[in-house]
């Protein structure tokens, strides 16, 4: 699916209090969720970003304005310390089958999924015997295996292992790819760092856009530049990239008639599905892992933020906690 | 939003059948017909008996699926499905697992009871005793699927307070004379002392549109409370 598909989520004049009399938690929150845009919402604690989310998600009604579009939602909370009676695969069966799909198709997906997050093993397991880390993986599957048109994640990476995260990570920019949504709060100003195509911060009620780029003021740090990934492909003489490659990549002319493209590394498996499955198909001459941010004249997508101080700079294939 | 409802009452269903939370109100009126339902008693009275201790059941397993998932959890199939529609699914496992024991009770009072008037003089038609046993229970189910709708989350939410609420509102509907589900339990023993059957179609009435406006009521703030 194209990425900016005419589907989309509005909130408009969006407004949340609790009881009549109480304050404002948000006030005129003025969102577009379009399809295939991966947004990140900013805040320190208790601001309301989690409020904010909960709406996204609709888990809860606006005391005021109005939310339409609302397409089909998945959530991960941040801690999935589920007591339920059921194991691993049968409770994300049943959540398949929630979201829509039929038996036979949720218990293949939750097979699979778990197999990707290597929690297999743990599919018999009950949920009540599962470790933290994989309690969570299994919160992460029952959101992502039905492929939801809209993705809200409230910190879904916390207590998960490196690993996994990496693993959530190209799950959330495969769901751009395919079209959805995903609205994601994460403490790591790392997360899918380049990745996001928007960049919001609630603070005072209210829903800021930050600006992305050195037109942000010295308090508001541009967006890091997370990991890129280079890729080298050749395509049919004479035409150009395809339209709408996942991650928006970044194109420069490479050695020998080849096209380089500069992405963020979460995107990088999608961009590459994208180049082979393309009609014609891309050819891939060599695919560079993901590193770190290049230096400030590298190509970009943006203009690069201030640069990382040593320790925060994400190593390979990780996404160090501050 | 496309979540079936079927899926999610399947969900519900499992939830409560493996979480073993039925038990205990399972048990408790298995023991409540036990004591009260004498062999070769007067049909009308028992199934009288029988549809009052479903009441309160009902109240507590209402309670028990309206809260038997953890937030967290609760917030994934709210999400999926619409929280309005999550609550919704889990009142109407509760009924179903409440019509299920008044199935049994009504099952039996017709093998054990005697299908004749208090005074054992007139002969009571088994079918039509039945079938209003039947709609006296379904009459207690509703009121108390309602007062369970309203005495747990997300409509009352401090805790301690489900309980003595939940009872003391099946008790003012099984006693006072202005509730659906006493007009349908006066209607059995009057019959009984007739030896007349007395379908309890009134009283069905005002509880069915009762229960949809509780059912409601919680559905509408599980969307607000989530």
């Amino acid at each position: 699916m194209p990425r900016g598909a005419a589907a989309r989520m509005r909130l408009d004049g969006v407004g949340r209090r609790y009881g009549v009399r109480g304050p404002w938690i948000l006030r005129e929150v003025r969102l577009d969720v379009p399809a295939g845009a991966l947004l990140r919402v900013e805040g320190a604690n208790g601001s309301g970003k989690s409020t904010l989310l909960r709406l996204l998600a609709g888990l809860d009604r606006p005391t005021a304005g109005r939310i339409t579009g609302r397409p089909r939602t998945a959530y991960v909370p941040e801690r999935f310390p589920a007591a339920l009676p059921f194991t691993a695969a049968a409770y994300l069966t049943h959540l398949g089958r929630v979201h829509g799909l039929r038996t036979p198709e949720a218990a293949r997906r939750a097979a699979e999924w778990l197999e990707r997050f290597g929690a297999a093993g743990h599919a018999r397991t009950p949920l009540a015997e599962l470790s933290k880390g994989t309690s969570q993986k299994v919160a992460v599957a029952q959101a992502l295996l039905a492929g939801p048109d809209l993705l809200v994640l409230d910190e879904a990476w916390t207590g998960l292992d490196p690993a996994a995260r990496g693993l959530l990570d190209r799950a959330v920019a495969e769901r751009v790819a395919a079209g959805g949504s995903v609205v994601f709060v994460d403490h790591d100003p790392g997360r899918l760092a380049g990745a996001a195509d928007a960049r919001y911060r609630v603070a005072d009620g209210r829903l800021h856009p930050v600006p992305a780029g050195p037109a942000a003021g010295p308090e508001q740090a541009a967006e890091p530049r997370g990991p890129v990934a280079v890729i080298e492909a050749e395509g049919p003489p004479g035409s150009p990239p395809p339209a709408a490659l996942p991650g928006a990549p970044e194109a420069a002319p490479g050695p020998g008639g080849t096209i380089r493209l500069t992405v963020p590394a979460a995107h990088s498996d999608a961009l590459l599905r994208a180049l082979l499955t393309a009609h014609p198909p891309w050819h891939i001459r060599t695919v560079t892992a993901p590193g770190p941010p290049p230096g400030p004249h590298a190509p970009g997508r943006r203009p690069p933020g201030p640069p990382a101080p040593g320790p925060d700079t994400p190593a390979p294939g990780e996404n160090p906690r501050p | 939003m496309t979540a079936s409802l079927t899926a999610l009452l399947r969900y519900q269903a499992a939830l409560l059948a493996r979480s073993h939370r039925w038990l205990p109100p399972f048990l408790v009126y298995a023991a409540f017909l036990a004591i009260g339902v004498q062999t070769g008693g007067p049909i009308l009275d028992a199934y009288g008996y029988a549809a009052a201790g479903l009441l309160p059941v009902t109240v507590w397993l209402s309670r028990i699926c309206a809260a038997n998932e953890p937030p967290a959890a609760r917030r994934c199939i709210a999400a999926a499905a619409g929280p309005g529609r999550a609550q919704l699914a889990a009142l109407l496992t509760a009924a179903g697992a409440a019509l299920l024991l008044a199935l049994g009770g009504t099952a039996f009072v017709a093998l054990l009871s005697d299908p004749h008037s208090a005074d054992h003089r007139t002969a009571v038609p088994v079918g039509p005793a039945t079938a209003a046993g039947l709609l006296t229970a379904l009459v207690c189910l509703l009121l108390g699927g309602a007062i369970g709708a309203l005495c747990s989350w997300p409509v009352l939410r401090r805790p301690g307070w489900g309980v003595p609420a939940g009872l003391v509102a099946a008790l003012l509907l099984l006693v006072l004379g202005a509730s659906p589900a006493n007009a349908a339990l006066t209607g059995m023993v009057t019959g009984s002392e007739r030896g007349t059957v007395l379908m309890p179609w009134l009283p069905l009435a005002a509880a069915l549109p009762l229960a949809a406006a509780a059912a409601a009521v919680a559905c509408a703030l599980a969307a607000r409370r989530g």
